[in-house]
């Protein structure tokens, strides 16, 4: 933690950056926190409770944000990957953000709750995780950590639904969406939603009623994680910011467990790398096409 | 007032009552999908119903004003327009055990529901809901009902108050309506109100400890810092997701819409909306007079401790403090509250100020 | 009948005040609605295109004329598109009316100056048209009307009807580079109108309304003049819903437009947080 708080007083103090936006001890837990003066920057902290993706902070429609100046954002490997996506898809620049990345040994699932990483405590993302040491940086901080442990709980779901017949999953997506409220708190808190109008709010022609009924709730969520396909990074901000706590993520889980089998692709941390479905290519899988 | 006791059977029995006679009874029940939270669900049997646990992930206010409903029905004809009429009567509903913020929240919102103009299809739903309340003992550090006038114990907004005492509940009747319910039953003797009373003091000592009573002149004091610096920087990490208007108890802004079901017939739609949300007040033209997060989450706070105390003489907020354990970015009313109470004590005494800390 | 529930109304004519801007005649289908409608100049109404949504207007027409209402719109978004595809004899709905009023009550005996630009005619006109009706209980009235081009002038019908009158005097203007070959009118923009065709402030209101650019560089003309900010009346417009109260949207600062206006002095206005 020293090590990360010295690097962010001196980018803020040399000039570098005029914000960072990292992890900070809240009054209910690890918050956001947003750092412009070099003498506060001991209040960054980074341990196995700071599961937020700051990544979400870069989207240019957040102006009181973007006001701030340069930032750099701190971000473990599945963050990174979403500041690629961001970089891929124009939304940033890279040279105009520094990348302060944290070697990382996974987190916690519910850190208001847990405090040691256990393979029931530990966030279903975490397992296997290939990026705890992020290449996409500006800075490399930390140590790493031990490779945590497997929480096979989202996969399982994610089989038991494939195991059901389609009208099954109907009904079971049916009944999951019935608590959606349209709050769209999914879209906001996402990195990746950065849409200055969603489609959803279109009112020429009205693609999706923007009311709470069935129809529309399956409309709105199936709009978005396929709109998400493919670029979605499995941060799990959807399902954290739910006021109803329907399983979001399992239904973003869902569809990047498809991309991954169609496409052999998962979202990346080089934003070089085209998302599958941003790009044609003449050899494309038409099997579909009947 | 008459205060009567229920014993565990009695309320048992009432319920079956209720529910044999058609009357939805709704209390706090185990969610689904985590058996440690608590939502307000319809039961059938009190054996269904956790009261007491802990409070509610969702409030009262889907009862009252459901997330989406339906105001007129709409045909196109040959000769014209055909509207069907929605009814502005409910059928009846007895919500159990519910907190006194939830309750009290409606009480707040019956005056903009009944300003000028009354809103049949609320306060329908009022007129066929008797509300029996529970003592609050589970609150948490989150909690600051106290702070906005009321408590673990208040009687706004309920028909009912029930306390725990030895054997099932001491109930204070506050209303014809919770006197039309519960008249059957015998008074509570003195043991059972020195106990109840004792229970409610130590309850209202836990959460008065949470935050200071919030005072009369911070809504005027809101009002002339329309403009202070501090709007810049206290909502940086606010997503605008709005979640915190969909668990609010008092949040009631809404959007009206129509609806085609088929070429010729639909609905129009009134649906729950927040001020949060970045296109809340933009215009046809483009313009939107709020157009950075700031400037909403400043208007959340003005609407609650300021606009409304000004018109109504109530503020919109009963301290339960789930849009602090429902946001997603971090951000903490009671504590921001803290803070601007006292930036504004501060600032009489002429100090300087400087970006929030919060 | 819950309050959102609109009045039927047939469309009796439709008038193409420009290319984009067009004006509806409205009646009630209900006779009884129809004899007991009742409104004041200055307050609007949701109006309402089944299936499409609800738009805000003013009532366009006088509260002197009855047996019709009437309102202009632009086609900007949904629910005016929509108003612009339906024909004389179709349906719409109605909602109102709602908000408070011009003082047409408080301005008798005395002048009235009206200023308007653009489309900003047509809450003004209502008011003109009310006073108009009632001519002899007022002083002097003066209408001063612009707009970018001939072509963008409102209520051409109007604007002749009232050149033909002694009793009030008619400035119109377009902005320099609007003017047609045969334009007989002022070429200046408003605040250049106004200085133009008003001399004295003295018992005198004023009722202005327009681009918000417009009243901007017009209220130093006034203030000028020596009107006081409590004599100068306009109209804000926000997005609404509801138009009654409840939903929460059209606030600015404690100011709900749809109950506290539209229609506030210029001195209120100065008061408002600059939130709009």
């Amino acid at each position: 933690m020293k090590e990360l708080q010295e690097l962010a007083r001196k980018l803020l103090n040399d000039g570098t950056v005029k914000v960072v936006i990292g992890y900070e001890e809240g009054t209910r837990g690890v918050r956001p926190a947003f750092i412009t003066d070099a003498k506060q920057a001991d209040k960054l902290i980074f341990d196995k409770r700071c599961v937020q993706n700051l990544a979400a902070y870069l989207n240019p429609r957040r102006k009181q944000v973007a006001q701030l100046g340069t930032p750099a954002v701190v971000v473990k490997g599945c963050d990174a990957r979403a500041v690629a996506g961001l970089i891929r898809e124009k939304q940033i620049e890279r040279d105009k953000i520094v990348i302060i990345a944290m070697r990382c040994g996974g987190v916690l699932e519910n850190p208001e709750t847990d405090s040691e990483l256990t393979s029931k405590t530990v966030s279903v993302r975490c397992g296997g995780c290939d990026v705890r040491e992020p290449k996409l940086h500006d800075h490399l901080v930390g140590e790493l950590p031990p490779e945590p442990p497997v929480n096979n709980h989202r996969v399982e779901q994610i089989e038991a639904l494939k195991k059901l017949s389609s009208a099954d999953r109907w009904s079971f997506w049916t009944n999951e969406l019935s608590r959606c409220i349209r709050c769209h708190a999914c879209r906001e808190a996402c990195p990746m939603c950065f849409c200055v109008q969603c489609t959803a709010d279109k009112t020429q022609p009205q693609w999706i009623d923007p009311s709470a009924t069935p129809r529309a709730n399956r409309a709105w969520q199936t709009m978005r994680v396929l709109h998400q396909a493919g670029r979605c990074v499995d941060c799990l901000e959807c399902e954290r910011a739910c006021p109803e706590h329907i399983p979001l993520g399992l239904l973003a889980s869902y569809v990047a467990d498809s991309v991954e089998r169609r496409f052999d692709y998962v979202a990346c941390e080089d934003p070089a790398v085209a998302a599958p479905l941003g790009v044609y290519k003449t050899d494309d899988d038409e099997e579909f096409i009947r | 007032m008459t205060h009567r006791f229920l014993s565990h059977a009695s309320l048992t029995a009432l319920v079956a009552e209720l529910v044999a006679a058609k009357t939805r009874v709704i209390a706090p029940v185990h969610a689904t999908d985590d058996p440690e939270q608590v939502d307000y669900r319809p039961i059938q049997t009190l054996e269904d119903a956790a009261l007491g646990v802990r409070l509610t992930r969702g409030s009262l206010k889907e009862f009252f004003l459901p997330p989406t409903e339906v105001l007129l029905h709409y045909k196109q004809t040959k000769e014209g327009i055909e509207i069907r009429e929605v009814p502005t009567v409910a059928p009846p509903q007895v919500i159990l055990g519910s907190t006194p913020c939830d309750a009290a929240a409606l009480e707040v919102v019956d005056k903009v529901m009944g300003w000028d103009y009354r809103d049949e299809l609320w306060f329908g739903r009022r007129d066929a809901s008797t509300i029996v309340s529970l003592l609050c003992a589970a609150m948490d550090s989150t909690c600051f009902c106290s702070a906005t006038g009321l408590g673990p114990d208040s009687f706004r907004g309920s028909d009912a108050l029930l306390v725990p005492v030895q054997g099932g509940y001491l109930a204070h009747v506050i209303t014809p309506k919770g006197e039309a319910l519960l008249q059957g039953y015998a008074e509570a003797d003195e043991n059972m109100k020195a106990s109840a009373e004792a229970l409610q003091g130590e309850a209202r000592q836990k959460v008065e400890n949470n935050l200071t009573a919030i005072p009369a002149e911070f809504s005027a004091w809101l009002a002339s810092n329309f403009d202070n610096p501090i709007w810049k920087t206290i909502a940086l990490r606010c997503h605008g997701c709005g979640a915190c208007a969909g668990v609010c108890p008092t949040c009631h802004c809404f959007d009206i819409v129509d609806e085609h079901d088929t070429a010729d017939e639909g609905v129009r739609r009134r649906n729950w909306d927040s001020c949060q949300t970045s296109k809340f007040t933009l215009h046809a033209s483009g313009h939107n007079p709020r157009g950075s997060q700031s400037e909403r989450f400043r208007q959340r706070i003005q609407h609650k401790f300021s606009i409304y105390p000004s018109r109504f003489a109530e503020i919109l907020c009963t301290g339960c403090g789930r849009c602090t354990r429902a946001c997603p970015g971090g951000m903490d009313l009671p504590k921001l509250l803290d803070e601007l109470m006292t930036l504004a004590k501060t600032e009489a005494k002429g100090s300087d100020t400087q970006g929030s800390s919060l | 009948m819950n309050i959102y529930q609109p009045h039927l109304m047939r469309i009796r004519e439709i008038t193409d005040e420009t290319v984009d801007t067009r004006t509806l005649k409205l009646e009630f289908q209900d006779s009884k609605v129809a004899e007991e409608f009742q409104f004041s100049a200055g307050q609007f109404g949701e109006y309402s295109v089944f299936g499409e949504g609800e738009s805000t207007f003013c009532i366009a027409s006088p509260p002197t004329r009855t047996g019709y209402i009437e309102c202009s719109f632009k086609a900007s978004g949904k629910v005016t598109l929509a108003l612009r595809r339906l024909a004389v004899g179709d349906t719409l709905g109605f909602r109102g009316p709602y908000g408070n009023h011009f003082p047409i009550e408080e301005m008798k005996g005395h002048s009235v100056v009206f200023i308007a630009g653009g489309i900003g005619l047509a809450p003004v006109r209502c008011a003109i048209l009310n006073v108009l009706d009632l001519r002899d209980q007022f002083k002097d009235v003066t209408i001063i009307y612009g707009a970018r081009s001939v072509g963008d002038l409102v209520y051409k019908r109007e604007l002749e009807e009232w050149a033909q009158r002694s009793d009030l005097k008619l400035c119109l203007a377009v902005d320099p580079g609007g003017e047609t070959p045969d334009w007989k009118g002022l070429v200046a923009r408003i605040p250049t109108a106004v200085e133009q065709a008003v001399s004295t402030a003295e018992d005198t209101f004023a009722v202005i309304c327009g681009p918000p650019i417009m009243i901007k560089f017009t209220l130093p003309t006034l203030a000028k003049l020596g009107f006081p900010g409590e004599r100068i009346y306009t109209t804000l417009e926000n997005r609404m819903k509801c138009g009654l109260g409840k939903c929460g949207r059209c606030n600015i600062g404690p100011t709900y437009v749809c109950k506290d206006g539209p229609v506030f002095t210029a001195a209120q206005i100065r008061e408002l947080p600059q939130e709009f």
